[in-house]
């Protein structure tokens, strides 16, 4: 793969950048070999964005020099970038969702005829056919927002390519597709290697780190850590070099004694979403609702929630028979929910922390004026910053400027203030560090301690297995297998073969 | 740069130091700029705008427009005067002889009624609301000329109606120096601290930052985001109401056109207030010192005597001026937060450092 004929692609000598107040990057080396995958790792402000920023040429770099195929780049910019060949893949791909396939790929240069009007024909012909030379065979008279977000990503890719990048740039490509997607990407990914394409993959999924690349790069706190082959690493050293200190996984400890069961589901069906469930999550417990994307656990935990319609079946909470309309009656009811969507469903950026912390519990703030007790609010909010260990300046701090894990303890905080009976966490280690993860995890089992019945639905299956009493496979909208701590054999590998629909026999329905 | 830690602070409240400016300015120009008489002037004509603005203000926050203030205003101000008057030249009114009082009651519940419709329309029928309230703009405004039949409807020689001119003219307090400062703008300037104390310190104000935030967070934050849209429109329809109620007794007369062009006025001191047009973002307080500053800079150049044909030219510069530095804000937003080392000093230090 790594021709020694070509050598690095790009090369970045000694890269030093201050913010005011902040050393971005002290003398940071970072290259980059032609055909090969190079991961870039590190936590959030370790530096890896601004790298990449200064590679694409969005700032300059107080000091260092960028030698792009042996050339050195006096000074790098946007369109500088463009033109030796380095291109930047969002998380969110930049496309017209409205238009179609065709017409994103030649955004910009669209093909004419000779009255100066779109030729449609040659338009589709030319677009079809270059997306094919990268193995994609799309129909592309398709919308852009009829594709799945893995597609878009590959043609985002295939249109970097076609520009002739030799060097494309994948910043967490894959925190918003769902597991069989991102495995699609990763064939695509290596596909074009194989075809020579050269790629820096940015992610904080240390298993596809392990999966995909073929060297990776470690940054911490603005410097280099090293410059490791993968191949000679193990998940553990890399969880340190990342961290600088042993980050032990979490392991939660089997509890006894469960309380009486919070939320109760017998024969719960929503044609397209789940098909007669039956499910128990008791006082204290944690459960693990896991299944390919789309198998009903989502939909289950957004029916409860008030998102989405439930469906037809018996439901009770704390005993009595349960259904939501809408979130504020589910909360009101004790069943809070933690969305997969943070951005779109769990915070409101622009607001504080403050405000974030408070919003489902500004009534109970109030006064008997109805006026909201400043004195009440600051202590609350000033009560889940320190027991959370959320990293902000303030409590005025808009939420948006937090990293996503600190972001995410946020919303952990609103709904822990609603003092739940149960909690619905969706992917709630989703786009968050190693370190952070673990805190998260740890927070979910002190609330255990409380008496909160926890569901967490997640494909993350080490996580899982580390703090779950029990873990639910779903496979096509139905319950197939049950693993307790303790009693079966809760792995990884086991449950990955439950949901992948290796269905045992006699082991069909779970209480 | 320490400095450039206070930069956001500074700009956010920017209207203050404009509107300081602009009055030394005019201050230099004329010696009848800072005379009560004028300072009082400047605060009548603010009157009316500042209670339209602080219903717009409401809806701006939680991200909606409400285009048809204006036609509220106008309609409500000829309503209430129409039921009051004998239908005979020169009052031209219904010929019903309402009680001022009823009337009063029945414009303000009208308001209150037409805010509810439009946010009916937008919530359960799920219409965009620049529409519904462009299209309640027409509608309203059409309706004035049903009524009146084109006629001015006015009731300057008629007794019954002087308790409908009470809000718009009467003075109130005497206040050392300034002088006699109509009901009005105490009225206005009430209401702005209401509308402070409600954003700022109630659940209600909270939700609305919230849903102009970010809607879908809002509802699943437990917020009944549709309620309270309904609730602000029900808001704002009222105060355009009110606000007619009070512009009749500044102008007696009303013609059928009363209040027209009313809303670019009220947009503009919204968002020269620092009202974010996206919603989520924007205080009350910041919205009455865009009040104050297109009150003050009417007066003014009306003072330096610059011709009609260039006070909107004047007040459109004004208004790209302050959005263009009001636009600068995001140079300087706050930092990211980090959770590696630098997060122990990135409350104090950090400034520009981006998302990693």
């Amino acid at each position: 793969m790594n021709d020694p004929r070509l050598g690095n692609v790009v090369e970045m000598r000694d890269i030093v950048k201050t913010f005011p107040g902040v050393r971005a990057l002290d003398g940071v080396s970072f290259s980059v070999r032609a055909g090969e995958i190079h991961a870039l790792v590190g936590k959030n402000g370790a530096g890896k964005s601004t790298l990449v920023q200064i590679l694409t040429g969005l700032y300059p770099q107080d000091s260092g020099e960028i030698f792009v195929r042996g050339e050195p780049i006096e000074r790098m910019t946007t369109t500088r970038a463009k033109d030796v060949g380095i291109a930047l893949v969002a998380q969110h791909a930049r496309f017209v969702p409205g238009l179609s396939i065709a017409e994103n790929v030649f955004a910009g240069s669209l093909p004419r005829t000779r009255g100066g009007f779109v030729d449609w024909s040659r338009l589709h012909r030319d677009s079809a056919e270059r997306l094919r030379r990268f193995g994609l065979e799309i129909d592309v008279r398709r919308r852009m927002e009829e594709v799945t977000i893995a597609e878009r990503q590959m043609i985002e890719i295939a249109r970097a390519l076609f520009a002739e990048a030799s060097v494309v740039i994948l910043d967490e490509p894959t925190a918003p597709l769902p597991k069989h997607e991102v495995r699609m990407l990763f064939e695509f990914v290596r596909r074009q290697r194989e075809r020579g394409a050269t790629f820096v993959y940015i992610s904080h999924y240390l298993e596809e780190v392990f999966e995909l690349s073929d060297r990776v790069t470690v940054l911490r706190n603005g410097q280099l850590v090293g410059v490791t082959p993968t191949s000679q690493l193990t998940q553990p050293t890399l969880v340190r070099m990342i961290s600088g200190t042993d980050v032990e996984r979490f392991r939660r400890p089997a509890r006894g004694g469960l309380g009486k069961p919070v939320l109760e589901v017998a024969g719960l069906s929503r044609p397209g979403a789940y098909e007669d469930l039956s499910l128990r999550v008791h006082a204290g417990e944690v459960v693990g609702l896991t299944g390919l994307e789309g198998c009903g656990n989502g939909a289950l935990a957004r029916g409860l929630f008030g998102l989405e319609p439930l469906g037809v079946g018996r439901v009770l909470v704390d005993g009595k028979p349960y259904r939501a309309a809408n979130p504020a009656e589910a909360l009101r009811r004790g069943v809070a929910y933690l969305p997969r969507d943070r951005h779109g469903l769990g915070i409101v950026g622009i607001r504080s922390v403050r405000d974030n912390v408070s919003l489902s519990v500004t009534d109970k703030l109030a006064n008997a004026l109805g006026f909201i007790s400043g004195r009440r609010e600051r202590s609350l909010v000033g009560k889940y910053i320190a027991s959370l260990g959320i990293k902000t300046p303030g409590m005025g701090q808009a939420v948006e400027n937090l990293s996503g894990g600190n972001q995410q303890k946020v919303v952990v905080a609103k709904l822990v203030a609603t003092a739940p009976r149960i909690l619905l966490l969706d992917e709630p280690t989703q786009g968050v560090d190693v370190q952070a993860k673990v805190e998260i995890l740890r927070i979910v089992d002190e609330l255990t301690g409380g008496g909160v019945g926890v569901a967490i639905v997640s494909d993350e299956l080490g996580e899982l297995t580390d703090v779950c009493d029990r873990v639910l496979v779903f496979y096509r909208g139905r319950l197939t297998r049950e693993f307790r701590k303790g009693v079966d054999e809760m792995t990884p590998a086991r449950i990955l073969a439950a949901i992948e629909g290796e269905v045992e026999e006699g082991v069909d329905a779970v209480a | 740069m320490p400095w450039r830690r206070h930069v956001p602070g500074l700009l956010d409240n920017l209207i203050w130091f404009i509107l300081v400016g602009v009055i030394l300015f005019f201050a230099t120009q004329s010696d009848k700029f800072l005379t009560p008489i004028n300072l009082r002037n400047i605060l009548a004509a603010a009157a009316v705008l500042g209670v339209l603005v602080v219903g717009q203000t409401f809806v701006l926050i939680t991200g909606n427009f409400d285009l048809s203030t204006e036609s509220t205003l106008g309609l409500s101000a000829l309503l209430g005067l129409w039921l009051i008057v004998p239908a005979v030249a020169p009052t031209w009114g219904a010929g019903l002889l309402w009680n001022p009082f009823v009337s009063i009651a029945a414009i303000l519940l009208m308001g209150a009624i037409i805010g509810w419709l439009i946010g009916s329309l937008i919530t359960y029928g799920r219409m965009n609301n620049f529409i519904v309230t462009l299209a309640m703009l027409l509608i309203l405004r059409g309706a004035m000329l049903r009524f009146t039949e084109g006629n001015a409807v006015n009731g300057l020689n008629f007794p019954p109606a002087q308790v409908f001119y009470s809000l718009g003219s009467a003075p109130a307090v005497t206040l050392p120096w300034l002088g006699k400062l109509p009901v009005a703008v105490a009225a206005m300037l009430l209401l702005f601290l209401i509308g402070y104390v409600i954003l700022e310190h109630r659940p209600f104000g909270r939700d609305l930052y919230a849903i102009g935030g970010n809607r879908a967070a809002a509802v699943a934050s437990g917020i009944d985001a549709d309620k309270r849209i309904r609730q602000v429109y029900v808001l704002s329809g009222f105060l355009a109401a009110f606000g007619g109620w009070m512009l009749a007794g500044r102008v007696a007369s009303v013609q059928v056109d009363l209040g027209e062009g009313y809303i670019f006025q009220v947009m503009a001191a919204a968002v020269i207030g620092g009202i974010s047009l996206n919603g989520g973002r924007g205080k009350m307080i910041g919205a009455l010192g865009g009040v104050l500053l297109l009150s003050t800079i009417d007066r003014g150049l009306n003072l330096m005597q610059v011709s009609v044909f260039w006070i909107q030219v004047i007040q459109g510069l004004i208004i790209l001026i302050a959005m263009f530095i009001d636009a600068q804000k995001v140079r300087f937003r706050a930092p990211v937060v980090d959770t590696g080392a630098t997060a122990t000093t990135a409350g104090t230090a950090a400034s520009t450092a981006p998302a990693d």
